[in-house]
C-alpha cells in the first residue's frame, strides 16, 4: 500500500493542478464573483436607502445571503468535475489518481474557493444593507462550517452528475434536497450571531452534517468515480 | 400461493376501509368526519418513508454487493412507489388541513419534510432519466440514494424546530406514545400494515413486469 | 514475469452486443494484435482490459509478480494505454502535465519526458496548441510515465508522420524485449509477423 505522506502529494498535486488552471483561464473565480456581486445589488438595492430594521435584519438578511452564496457556488463549483468529463481529461485521471486523493484535492480547491468567495462577498453584504452583527465570531464559525458543507455535498453532486446529461439543471435539481439542511442550519447560525443570541444546538448539528456528508463523499466517490 | 396472498390482502384492505368508516371512533379536537383520514393519510405517509429506506438498502446492496441489476431495479421501483405514496399522503393530507386549519398549505413541519422528500424523489428519477448506460445509471442512482440516506435524518430533526407544528401532536406523534382509544389504534396499525403489505407487493409486480419486457428487448445471445 | 489472460469476456451497449464472449493471452515478450473491422470490438476490448469499463460477464486476469491477479482498480494504475479519446490540460504545457501525472502516479518525470524528447516533442508548449500528431506523441510520452509492464494501445501510431512511428515502433520493441507485454489495436500498418492475432468478427 502506499505511504500516507505519497497520497497527500497526490491530492496536493491535484489542488495545485485545479488553481494553476484556474488563474489561467479565471473562468471559475470570475463567475463565481459576477454572481455574487449582481445578486448582492439587486437584494440591497430592493432593500432600499435606509436598509433594514432590526428585527429584518434578524430575519430576513442572513436568509439572501446564504442564498446569494448558493447559487454563487452552483454557478461555478462543479465545473471542476464537468470539465474533466467534456474535455475527456478525466479518462487519464481514472487511470492514474487513487480515487480518495482525487476527491480530496479537489474538495481542498472547492473550499478555498467558497472560502474566498465568502471572505469577499459578507463583508459587502453586511455593510450594504446595513446588517447588524452582534456576534461576529459566531458569523465566521457558520460561514465556515457553513462553507465546509456547501463545498463537500457540492462536489458529491457535481461529481455524479458530470456523468449525466443536462448537468446544468441536473446539479441543481440534485443539490438543493442535499443542502437544504445545511441551508437551514447555516441561516439559524447566521440569525443567532445577528441577534447576539448563543450558538444552541443549530451548531453541532452543522458539524454533524459536515461529518455526515464528509464521510458520505469518501465512501461513494470510488463507487460514482470508477465503473 | 401468491394468489392467496393477494386476495389475503385485498381482504385485508377491505376490511381496514369498512372498519374506518364504520367502526372505529371518531376522534376528540377534529371536525365532523375528518379524523377518519387518519386511516389513510398516515399509513401512505408511512409507507412513503419505507420506500426511501428500502430503494437505500438495495441501493448499498447494488453498489457495495455485485452491481447485480436486480437490486438497481428494485431500488428505482421503491422510489417510484416512495414518490406515488408520497404524493397521495401530501394531498390527504392538504384536504384534511383544508377542513381543519382552512388552507391547503400551511408550512408544517411535516408537511414541508414530505415535501422535501418527495424533491428526492423527483431528483432521483431525473437522474436516472439523464443517463444512458445501464451500469453508469445503477451506480450513480445509488450513489445518489445513499447521500440521500445520510443527510435526511438531519431533516427531520431541524425541520420541526424551526417552524411552529399545527399537526395534531396530542393524538399522533412521533415519540411513540399514542393517545387514541383502542379501536382507534387497531385500525390505524391494521392499515398500516395493510398500506406496507400492499407496498411490496406493488413492488414485486413492478420489478417482475420490468424486468419482463427488459428480457423481451434484449438482444439474442 | 506478467501475464494477461482474458476469457468469455462480453460487453453490450443497450441492446447492441459488442462484445461476444472473447478469450486471449499474452506471455512475457508478447504482443496481441487485435482486428477486425468498425464496430466489432476492438476498442471496447481494450477498455475492458485496463479496467475503464467492466465487462458483463467473463474475467480479466493481469498478473504481475506472483500468482494472485490484480483486481481492476489495482490494473487501472499499472497499464499503460494509448487511445485516441485520451486528452490532457490545455491550459498547462507539456511539462507541466507530465509532471502533474507524475506526482499522480508517485514516479519521477523523467522517464516521461525522455520519451517525449526522443519523439521531439517542445516541453514548454501549451497542450491546447499542439497539433494532433503532437498529440499523439504526447500520449505516448504519459503512457510509459510510470514503466509500466502492460501496454494497451489502440490506433497507437494515429497522426504520426514517419519518423515518429518508427521511433515508437522501436519504443514497443524495446518494450517487449524488456519482458513487458502488449495489445495492440487499429495499428496503422499490419505488419507485425511474429504477433499473435486475434479477430474480432463484425
Amino acid at each position: 500500500m502506499p505511504s500516507a505522506s505519497t497520497w497527500a502529494a497526490e491530492a496536493a498535486a491535484v489542488f495545485v493542478k485545479e488553481w494553476r488552471c484556474e488563474f489561467r483561464t479565471r473562468y471559475s473565480l470570475n463567475t463565481l464573483a459576477l454572481f455574487a456581486f449582481t445578486t448582492l445589488v439587486v437584494v440591497s438595492v430592493s432593500l432600499g436607502p435606509l436598509g433594514v430594521s432590526f428585527a429584518q435584519g434578524t430575519s430576513v438578511l442572513p436568509v439572501l445571503l446564504w442564498v446569494i452564496l448558493l447559487f454563487s457556488v452552483a454557478a461555478g463549483l462543479p465545473r471542476t468535475y464537468v470539465q474533466e468529463e467534456e474535455t475527456q481529461t478525466a479518462i487519464a485521471l481514472r487511470l492514474a489518481a487513487t480515487p480518495s486523493a482525487l476527491f480530496c484535492g479537489k474538495l481542498l480547491y472547492g473550499l478555498t474557493l467558497v472560502f474566498a468567495l465568502e471572505a469577499l462577498v459578507t463583508p459587502v453584504y453586511v455593510a450594504m444593507t446595513n446588517m447588524t452583527v452582534r456576534s461576529p465570531g459566531l458569523l465566521a464559525l457558520a460561514l465556515a462550517a457553513g462553507g465546509y458543507g456547501l463545498a463537500t455535498g457540492s462536489s458529491l453532486v457535481a461529481a455524479i452528475i458530470a456523468q449525466a446529461r443536462s448537468k446544468g439543471t441536473l446539479f441543481s435539481v440534485l443539490s438543493f434536497p442535499v443542502l437544504l439542511p445545511l441551508l437551514l442550519l447555516a441561516v439559524e447560525l447566521t440569525r443567532r450571531a445577528a441577534a447576539g443570541d448563543a450558538a444552541g444546538v443549530a451548531l453541532p448539528q452543522l458539524l454533524l452534517y459536515d461529518g455526515s456528508v464528509t464521510v458520505a463523499g469518501l465512501m461513494l466517490f470510488p463507487a460514482v468515480w470508477n465503473p | 400461493m401468491k394468489n392467496l396472498l393477494a386476495w389475503l390482502l385485498w381482504l385485508w384492505m377491505s376490511a381496514v376501509i369498512v372498519a374506518a368508516f364504520l367502526w372505529a371512533p371518531l376522534a376528540k379536537g377534529f371536525i365532523g368526519q375528518s379524523s377518519r383520514i387518519l386511516f389513510f393519510h398516515v399509513p401512505m405517509a408511512w409507507v412513503s418513508f419505507v420506500g426511501f429506506i428500502a430503494a437505500a438498502v438495495w441501493s448499498a446492496r447494488y453498489l457495495f454487493g455485485g452491481r447485480d441489476p436486480r437490486h438497481d431495479r428494485a431500488a428505482a421501483v421503491a422510489i417510484e412507489l416512495g414518490l406515488l405514496f408520497g404524493v397521495l399522503a401530501t394531498i390527504t393530507g392538504a384536504l384534511w388541513a383544508r377542513i381543519m386549519w382552512g388552507a391547503y398549505w400551511n408550512w408544517d413541519p411535516r408537511q414541508t419534510s414530505i415535501l422535501i422528500s418527495l424533491l428526492f424523489y423527483g431528483a432521483y428519477l431525473a437522474l436516472r432519466s439523464g443517463i444512458d448506460d445501464q451500469d453508469t445509471r445503477g451506480r450513480l442512482s445509488a450513489a445518489y440514494a445513499l447521500l440521500g440516506m445520510a443527510v435526511t435524518p438531519f431533516l427531520f430533526w431541524i425541520v420541526p424546530r424551526i417552524t411552529y407544528s399545527l399537526h395534531p401532536d396530542p393524538v399522533v406523534n412521533t415519540q411513540g406514545k399514542v393517545n387514541m382509544e383502542s379501536r382507534m389504534q387497531i385500525v390505524l396499525y391494521a392499515s398500516v400494515a395493510g398500506f406496507t403489505a400492499l407496498f411490496f407487493w406493488i413492488h414485486n409486480l413492478q420489478c417482475r413486469l420490468q424486468a419482463h419486457s427488459e428480457r423481451k428487448s434484449a438482444p439474442l445471445e | 514475469m506478467p501475464s494477461l489472460r482474458f476469457e468469455n469476456v462480453r460487453r453490450r451497449f443497450g441492446r447492441l452486443a459488442v462484445l461476444n464472449g472473447v478469450s486471449g493471452a499474452v506471455g512475457p515478450g508478447g504482443m496481441l494484435l487485435v482486428t477486425g473491422p468498425n464496430g466489432s470490438g476492438k476498442s471496447t476490448l481494450l477498455r475492458c482490459l485496463s479496467g475503464l469499463l467492466a465487462p458483463d460477464a467473463g474475467a480479466i486476469e493481469y498478473r504481475e509478480e506472483g500468482d494472485e491477479p490484480l483486481d481492476a482498480a489495482e490494473r487501472r494504475r499499472r497499464v499503460g494505454v494509448v487511445a485516441p479519446d485520451l486528452a490532457f490540460y490545455g491550459e498547462l504545457t507539456v511539462k507541466e502535465n507530465l509532471e502533474f501525472f507524475a506526482r499522480l502516479r508517485r514516479v519521477p518525470a523523467a522517464k516521461g519526458l525522455a520519451v517525449l524528447d526522443r519523439l521531439g516533442l517542445p516541453l514548454d508548449r501549451f497542450a491546447s496548441a499542439l497539433s494532433s500528431g503532437m498529440r499523439q506523441r504526447l500520449r505516448w510520452g504519459w503512457a510509459v510515465l510510470h514503466s509500466p509492464r502492460l501496454l494497451l494501445l489502440d490506433e497507437p501510431f494515429q497522426n504520426f508522420d514517419a519518423s515518429a512511428e518508427c521511433i515508437a515502433r522501436e519504443l514497443l520493441a524495446e518494450h517487449l524485449a524488456g519482458g513487458g507485454l502488449a495489445v495492440v489495436a487499429n495499428p496503422s500498418a499490419l505488419d507485425f509477423d511474429h504477433a499473435e492475432r486475434l479477430h474480432l468478427g463484425g
